[in-house]
């Protein structure tokens, strides 16, 4: 076991006396060469538990070691076992992605360090048109990319990505799970936080979902997917939004936009494919698909008991 | 790995990040130390070389607390703000190999406006300059204590306060302190302020360097300084701990 987190809470004060938990008796561990996604809303805690696997903050209550020894007690080497890419953008100034992926590579592995990986690195993520230009001329995209670099160059045992595919194009970030994955092959461990569901559902080997503090499910994909058993998951393209109306058997609705998304029990399916033709004929929907249902959905039926509606 | 290779990689990161900005303070460096020997002594009718001497080995110390109190804690309030100093604490080393790092970056920039003002005021007015042996020692225990002073408020601070403090200082130190004018010529109160401040120490010491025989400085000055060098080390290794 990489990484074993027992019963952690942490507390901040909010404004006036006010109390604000952010973790509330976490629990979970992540294996070697295992990939474990964070997911969770805005504000749910993922970052501050992070920071915590790090010894950058301590926590109020519970226990966090990693490869068996406290964080609280040897947080220095809890900074050598951990490569972090933080979720803020890490402001390079001056430095080319080049310099300053090598000069982190020295600084974690000293005469060990291989500059043939970062051209592997580089070649992989498509990165050659950057690697020399200074980090302020940089996109946030290529910012991002180097900041990945930089904690994957010489990976700890654990390597934590923070949001690592925001501002990153769909290309590259097909680029960088690759690259993610291999990194399991040698037995490095990864923590992904992200609220991207999708994404991480092709990704992670387990997942916790983390609402107000709270681990509210953890398991695989599939595991997660299956506390919303025998649903279906149907997707509409709409004309007007205005003019829809969400019928009885949708269990919960997503709106972004012009789709639409319903959950939908398994014996409704035929009246949903009834429903959904009728609208099709009457022009309001432009077209329709039934698949079963996606971590997306267990996510937001787990994090949400209200219909969700997103623009 | 070895603490040395630890300060090599530390400051390389450091100091390539910010040098396009460092080369520019060094420069504005130059700038204000040559303005603060001549342009001051526009101020006065008809300076004699006890004025001038006093803003020869003033304009020393102004670029030091320039650095340490102004330049520095800006800079600390945007790695702040930005995130870059949560980032740096993620990293592999010790929190004190990244504070010596910047300490050096910041130490070095100001050496070129104080060998360039000093060398100015010298061929200018010949002011009686007798450098003693102290220099160095001296040199390196002000931008310490200022150095210091700026990490232990501007990491304590929130970004907006130590900005807003560093302008009062900047202020402070040109106009209100006996740095490049003697003590006696402030009011009372504000003379019993400046021998609390670490100001006026390291004014004190700098002039007894750079012109031993004319100025001495007492022991108090330097007990001063350590002092504030202390508890300015002191905060800011315990906010880059703090959990």
């Amino acid at each position: 076991m990489v990484l074993d987190v027992k019963n952690v809470t942490k507390n901040f004060r909010g404004k006036g006396k006010t109390n604000v938990i952010a973790n509330d008796n976490i629990t979970f561990h992540i294996n070697e060469g295992e990939i474990f996604g964070l997911l969770g809303q805005n504000g749910a805690g993922k970052t501050t538990l992070v920071n915590q696997i790090v010894g950058l903050i301590t926590p109020d209550h519970g226990e966090i070691n990693l490869l068996g020894k406290s964080v609280k007690e040897y947080p220095e080497r809890a900074r050598s076992i951990c490569s972090v890419q933080p979720q803020s953008q890490v402001p390079l100034g001056f430095l080319t992605p080049r310099q300053a992926v090598s000069i982190m590579g020295k600084m974690r592995a000293g005469k060990n360090y291989d500059p043939k990986r970062l051209d592997m690195l580089f070649e992989s993520l498509g990165m050659g048109e950057w690697a020399d230009k200074e980090g302020e001329k940089l996109s946030g995209g290529a910012r991002r990319l180097a900041a990945f670099c930089m904690a994957v160059i010489v990976p700890g045992q654990l390597v934590i990505l923070d949001e690592p595919t925001n501002d990153v194009d769909p290309v590259r970030r097909r680029y960088l799970w690759e690259v993610i994955r291999n990194l399991t092959k040698v037995g490095t461990s990864v923590i992904l936080v992200t609220h991207n569901v999708l994404e991480a559902e092709k990704a992670v080997d387990r997942v916790a979902i983390v609402h107000k503090g709270k681990i509210v499910k953890q398991g695989t994909p599939s595991e997660i997917k299956s506390s919303v058993n025998n649903q279906m998951r149907m997707e509409l393209n709409v004309n007007k939004t205005e003019k829809l109306v969400v019928p009885e058997w949708a269990l919960t609705s997503h709106q972004n936009g012009m789709r639409w998304i319903f959950q939908v029990e398994s014996s409704h399916v035929s009246s949903a494919i009834e429903w959904a033709s009728g609208e099709v004929n009457m022009g309001n929907v432009v077209d329709y698909s039934l698949s079963p249902t996606t971590i997306e959905d267990a996510y937001i039926e787990l994090t949400s008991n209200k219909v969700v509606v997103s623009s | 790995m070895s603490i040395l290779s630890e300060f090599k990689y530390v400051f390389q990161m450091q100091f390539l990040r910010s040098a396009g900005f460092l080369v520019f303070m060094a420069l504005i460096q130059i700038l204000i130390s040559i303005g603060i020997v001549i342009g001051f002594t526009y101020l006065i009718p008809t300076p004699d070389k006890q004025s001038i001497l006093f803003l020869a080995t003033g304009a020393p110390t102004i670029i030091l607390i320039f650095t340490g109190l102004v330049i520095l804690p800006q800079q600390v309030g945007t790695s702040k703000s930005d995130g870059y100093m949560e980032f740096m604490r993620t990293w592999p080393v010790k929190r004190s190999t990244i504070l010596g790092a910047d300490t050096s970056i910041w130490l070095l920039i100001t050496i070129p406006g104080i060998v360039v003002a000093s060398v100015v005021a010298h061929l200018m007015f010949s002011p009686g300059y007798d450098v003693s042996w102290t220099v160095v020692p001296a040199l390196l225990m002000i931008a310490l204590t200022s150095i210091g002073v700026g990490y232990g408020f501007s990491y304590l601070l929130s970004p907006t306060t130590s900005l807003a403090l560093s302008q009062v200082i900047v202020f402070g130190a040109l106009m209100f302190s006996p740095v490049n004018f003697p003590m006696d010529r402030l009011p009372e109160w504000l003379q019993a302020v400046h021998e609390i401040l670490p100001i006026y120490s390291m004014a004190e010491v700098m002039r007894a360097s750079l012109a031993a025989s004319t100025f001495d400085a007492s022991m108090g000055n330097y007990i001063n300084l350590l002092i504030w060098c202390v508890l300015g080390y002191g905060g800011a290794i315990f906010i880059l701990n703090r959990k």
